[in-house]
């Protein structure tokens, strides 16, 4: 990527909800809506539409058509995201690809979810043979497989992890569309005492399932000037990488994508991780932002609870970390969950982040996690480096 | 469901690729996994191809059943088809044939399973004539 040609010019989010009553139409209408609120752009004028694929309308395959329907959109360009907490970034990669190749010139890249509402995503596949009978159905047991690993290879100093959760509940408490019920601040010894879930995951380690949407907009920078658009910002550097050691029978689980994207998002934009001025990694659960520590390179490779533990990763810190509370305090809206560490580095970029606001916004470290899989590490991770 | 232990569905084969074998291995007390002829190595679960290669060329072969805890878990929180069940052991095995299987200890108390653990295969009846892949703990060479 690396190029400074594509920029996204704006961003929109809905309050994160649970149990809304709402669907992921509607979510994503409220989001595009607010878009060009903010932005003034006319509705006619986009051309393009990256979705995601949501677990509350996944038994319909034309999901991605049905939405162009619901908000009037003729798309030149319709991308159907289907890498969950990958979809949003990777969905402004594709955008920017796209728009490079003349298919289209100005993209939505619109994430909406509403499982909280309405589950009706059934994973199928292998799981009712081979996954389900050992009563594995969700991320948190497996999960609790995967910090039994990391623990047993590197240890997990349990103040860490909630070091992780006590900062992000703290940054919460300045999001307005956080969930309401997570708007309360929360101490090491709420953490300590919070009930174990799937050993040794504890419930404050977990995201919650909520109903959501979050809306890019995504265009040249050429093209946005003379939209008259304001304020933009620069993805510099993006990688994916799915099923990672998916050609092994018995990889180390603890190790994933980003510890080979990571890297290349560095080469790409030429920074360093000491360079990087806020983390806004995917956060399912608090494991999972002190590995990306390591992967990245903030630090060593099995030293993540003492980097977490020795670094300042509040809004005025070295690393201000994942500032709008993430999905673990803001709520996960379901498969629109990568869109909102995205809207909060634009937001902070755009110096819109309030009593939140980061002081020297001028780039951010933007991840994505996809699903996952059966005795493996997650399915896809994705990562993007923002600049000013 | 009558035939249902504890509410727990009985999974139905071959829905994502021919299992037939795993599953009448099952019904004989033996754990079939899938091995790649080409390169001499098992995969689990089983896949439409080789995950080495990518060829069709595969076939299914016993495994011994013995292998090392790998990683471990208890469930503690309901969800479907776990009525009964809690606190459940739930374990991802290193077999010796170098493929990893997740099944649950049926042997132990859930709190003292540990990673390195050295396990053998056992049964886990799910209905009157379906039995599951488990796992007991091995304790000096023989079961806990």
């Amino acid at each position: 990527m690396s190029k400074r040609d594509i920029v996204i010019a704006g961003y929109s989010e809905t309050a994160i909800a649970f149990k809304s009553g709402r669907s992921a139409y509607d979510l994503a209408g409220e989001a595009l809506a607010k878009l060009l609120a903010a932005t003034g752009l006319e509705k006619d004028a986009i051309d393009g539409l990256a979705v995601t694929a949501p677990l509350s309308e996944t038994p319909n395959p034309f999901f991605a058509v049905y939405m162009c329907e619901a908000l009037g959109l003729a798309p030149d360009w319709l991308n159907y995201g289907g890498t969950g907490g990958c979809s949003a970034t990777g969905g402004v990669a594709r955008a920017a690809s796209a728009i490079r190749d003349g298919l289209c010139e100005v993209v939505v890249v619109l994430s909406s979810d509403a499982p909280s509402t309405s589950w009706k995503a059934n994973y199928g596949a292998y799981r009712p043979e081979f996954q389900d009978p050992q009563g594995v159905q969700g991320p948190p047991a497996t999960f609790g497989l995967l910090m039994s690993r990391y623990h047993h290879q590197f240890g997990i100093k349990s103040e860490a992890l909630g070091k992780i959760a006590v900062t992000q509940r703290q940054h919460a408490l300045h999001n307005d569309n956080a969930y309401a019920k997570f708007k309360t601040p929360i101490t090491m010894a709420d953490y300590e005492k919070s009930r174990v879930i799937a050993d040794p995951l504890k419930l404050l380690d977990c995201v919650m399932f909520c109903d959501g949407a979050n809306a890019f907009l995504v265009t040249s920078e050429a093209t946005a000037k003379k939209l008259g658009l304001k304020k933009m910002v620069y993805p510099t550097a993006y990688a994916e990488v799915t099923n990672f050691n998916g050609n092994q029978s018995c990889p180390d689980i603890t190790e994933t994508g980003f510890s080979k994207i990571g890297p290349k998002v560095f080469k790409q934009s030429g920074l360093t991780p000491r360079d990087i001025k806020m983390f806004q990694p995917y956060d399912d659960f608090t494991i999972a932002v002190m590995i990306q520590f390591e992967d990245f390179g903030f630090c060593k490779r099995g030293q993540g609870s003492d980097y977490t533990i020795n670094t300042d990763l509040s809004i005025t810190g070295e690393l201000p970390l994942n500032t709008g509370g993430g999905q673990i305090s803001a709520g996960q809206p379901g498969l629109a969950s990568g869109g909102l560490n995205l809207a909060e580095a634009v937001r902070q970029m755009f110096g819109e982040g309030g009593g939140r606001q980061i002081a020297n916004p001028k780039n951010a470290l933007v991840t994505g996690i996809g699903v996952i899989p059966f005795a493996r590490n997650w399915g896809t991770s994705a990562a993007m480096i923002l600049e000013a | 469901m009558a035939d249902d232990k504890q509410g727990r569905p009985i999974p139905k084969p071959s829905t994502y690729v021919d299992t037939a074998a795993f599953w009448d291995g099952a019904k004989n007390g033996k754990l079939m996994l899938q091995y790649c002829k080409d390169t001499g190595q098992f995969q689990h679960y089983p896949k439409p191809v080789s995950i080495f290669t990518g060829s069709r060329n595969l076939e299914w072969r016993e495994s011994s059943g013995k292998g090392t805890v790998y990683a471990c878990t208890v469930i503690r929180v309901p969800g479907p088809g776990l009525d009964g069940r809690l606190p459940l052991s739930v374990v991802t095995v290193e077999l010796d044939e170098k493929v990893r299987i997740i099944g649950n200890v049926l042997n132990a108390d859930p709190d003292s399973v540990k990673i390195g653990q050295r396990v053998e295969l056992a049964w886990d009846r799910i209905s009157d004539d379906v039995q599951y892949p488990a796992f007991n703990i091995v304790e000096d060479g023989k079961a806990a």
